[in-house]
């Protein structure tokens, strides 16, 4: 394990009702790294998640966040890592601010919740309920939630899911905002969106039932089936329907 | 003056509630926000248990006040009750409905009569005028029992009015006809004493040992309090916690370091909060409007009752925390709360019930609770004299929290 390896996965293990989920997964991520784990519904990725955040049962092998193993001290984890969650998770009749200072009172903290709000964009909605944000705004603002407290590495389970493409774009800049070209949090993030993974991640996994088939950045994953004398049925063109839409409804946030 | 009184504190409730939940008068201008200076650094807190708990408990507040379906069960829902037996039970210091037949015309007779209607113990039913009408009336229940006054009552024979009045009764009310025969007897012998003097040799003075005896109002409410409790302990947690879950707030919580003890502790302190404005309620109301009387102290009350719905709101956090959902809690929760719902003295008094049923409901967790607080709030007795009951609030306390926290899941 290298100095600068924030999360050590090592032969990680789930399985439900005699169903093996996760078969033994190995990986390491190292310090300001945005690391993807890609795969179809039912690849496992969530569970590995969900195991590395402490809130599934390890069946066998070991996960270690900054150096704590997750099974032996998992109160420990909690406080470096953060966690995006769905934006239902939020209470009703409650404003932004106040749910922020929730976040952070869990972590025993006080924060600045407007400074904090303006982080994301969301400075005007202050005094806002989660129920009256649209979905992108809700997105921005549990990431936010998933914040108050600087943890160390920042867990997102498919954040782009449902969103509509102006949507996605303005999520991508906000995590390589939250990354900072690699100074600042350290990002794991499951998706099935592969141009997502691309755009975002230094390095991907590629898990299929349960095991990972493949893991490198995504330009020499690329490289390698490119090397294998892959040819694309179609010739792709220079732009995409989705590129039109973008033109067409304007830029993203702060660029 | 009641009236003036409760409209007063209801518009300082008011303010405060807008103060609180950050309502806008119209015209009124909102403090600009701070600016977002990274220089305000803020300090982080002192006790931080004490902090996380007290900031849990404080937003929840906030949010309840918001939320006008919670608003309306906890506040509403029990005035409406205590509205509707309180209106039922003014009327208790009228023990019997009779029927009064007079076929006499004597001047005596008339001045009977006169005297019955008016009468505190009695309420007459002004239309039963014949025998056939009271036969029908009784049969129904409607009146306990008919006063017959034959056309001889009252007329005068060797110096003074004489007669003998007929007590009619149902078979399923002779009770109530025996109670009204050894009224009437009495009322009969303080007349005689006066139309004919004759020594006394034995007689009998009641005193009253309670210097403010318990009305049927007074046992009502203290039922009451105990129902809204209980609405508020195990209803309400057992229906939103299960909500919490499947909206995935409980999860997110789960991934802080929060402990389910500082989760259990601030819910049970925002519960006790809100328990207790709803409680000053209903008493306000009770006091204004059906002149119940608050003997003993308040301060006492309100640690009894704190200690009462903290003992109530376990249940509702074991069945909430251990529920994956409506469909696993809801039925638990029927089960739980009806036997304690009909047989800890919430609408019906536990006296009035066979004395096997009694010794079992006494047991009940809701039964101390309910007992506590009328010996406190009408009785006048000290929390220093009712260690029975608290001993067995604690002790179902301690059974429910062990049970909650064993059960208790995230998701």
């Amino acid at each position: 394990m290298a100095v600068s390896d924030v999360v050590v996965v090592e032969k990680l293990r789930k399985s439900y009702d005699d169903k093996d989920v996760v078969r033994g997964i190995s990986f390491s991520v190292k310090a300001g790294e945005i690391f993807g784990i890609l795969g179809p519904n039912g690849a496992g990725k969530t569970t590995t998640l969900e195991m590395v955040e402490t809130l599934r049962e390890i069946d066998g092998g070991k996960a270690k966040v900054n150096g704590i193993d997750v099974a032996k001290d998992p109160q420990a984890v909690r406080y470096a890592i953060g966690v995006q969650t769905q934006s239902t998770a939020f209470m009703d009749k409650v404003r932004l601010t106040e749910l922020l200072e929730q976040q952070a009172a869990a972590y025993g903290e006080r924060v600045n919740p407007t400074e904090l709000l303006s982080d994301v964009n969301l400075k005007d909605k202050a005094d806002s309920f989660i129920e009256n944000l649209s979905g992108g705004q809700k997105q921005r603002f549990s990431i936010a939630a998933a914040l108050v407290h600087k943890p160390t590495v920042f867990f997102m389970d498919e954040p782009t899911t449902g969103l509509d493409p102006q949507a996605r774009r303005d999520l991508w800049e906000l995590v390589q905002k939250i990354n900072n070209h690699g100074k600042g949090t350290t990002i794991i993030l499951t998706t099935h969106y592969m141009e997502e993974a691309e755009q975002l991640c230094d390095r991907v996994a590629i898990m299929d039932e349960g095991e990972i088939v493949a893991m490198d950045t995504p330009a020499n994953l690329i490289q390698k089936l490119l090397g294998k004398g892959f040819k694309k049925a179609r010739q792709v063109e220079q732009a995409n329907l989705e590129d039109v839409f973008i033109d067409l409804t304007g830029k993203e946030l702060e660029r | 003056m009641y009236v003036l009184i409760i409209l007063v504190a209801l518009a300082v409730l008011a303010r405060l509630y807008m103060r609180f939940t950050g309502i806008k008068r119209r015209g009124q201008q909102l403090k600009p926000a701070l600016p977002a200076a990274r220089a305000a650094k803020t300090e982080p807190p002192k006790h931080k248990t004490i902090f996380t708990v007290w900031t849990f408990a404080k937003i929840s507040l906030r949010r309840y006040f918001r939320d006008r379906v919670a608003l309306f069960f906890t506040v509403a829902f029990p005035l409406i009750f205590l509205l509707i037996f309180g209106s039922l039970s003014k009327g208790s210091d009228i023990s019997f409905h009779i029927g009064l037949i007079n076929d006499s015309h004597t001047a005596f007779s008339q001045k009977f009569v006169n005297q019955t209607k008016t009468s505190k113990s009695f309420k007459v039913d002004n239309t039963v005028s014949t025998l056939a009408q009271a036969k029908a009336k009784m049969s129904r229940s409607e009146i306990d029992a008919t006063i017959l006054l034959p056309p001889s009552f009252g007329a005068v024979k060797s110096g003074h009015p004489t007669g003998q009045a007929v007590v009619y009764y149902d078979q399923n009310n002779a009770q109530a006809a025996q109670t009204l025969q050894s009224v009437l007897e009495g009322q009969f012998q303080g007349i005689n004493s006066k139309l004919v003097k004759t020594p006394v040799p034995f007689s009998v003075a009641a005193k009253s040992t309670n210097t403010q005896g318990l009305s049927k109002l007074d046992y009502t409410v203290s039922g009451l309090l105990g129902f809204s409790i209980l609405g508020l302990g195990v209803f309400g947690p057992a229906n939103y916690f299960p909500q919490m879950k499947k909206q995935g707030v409980l999860r997110r919580l789960h991934i802080t370091p929060l402990r389910v003890w500082e989760f259990f502790i601030s819910s049970v302190l925002s519960n006790a909060l809100i328990g207790l404005f709803s409680i000053a309620i209903m008493l306000a109301v009770a006091a204004g409007l059906f002149g119940f009387h608050m003997v003993g102290n308040y301060f006492e009350l309100a640690v009894f009752i704190v200690l009462g719905i903290l003992t109530i709101f376990g249940i509702g956090l074991a069945v909430g925390g251990w529920a994956k959902n409506e469909n696993q809690s809801a039925p638990l929760t029927n089960i739980i709360s009806f036997p304690m719902m009909f047989l800890s003295g919430t609408f019906f008094p536990r006296y009035a019930m066979p004395q096997w049923l009694q010794h079992i409901s006494a047991y009940l967790p809701l039964t101390p609770i309910i007992d506590g607080v009328r010996m406190i709030a009408t009785e006048g007795e000290h929390l220093t004299q009712i260690g029975p009951q608290i001993g067995l609030t604690l002790l179902w306390a301690v059974v429910i929290y062990a049970v909650a926290f064993r059960v208790f899941r995230w998701e």
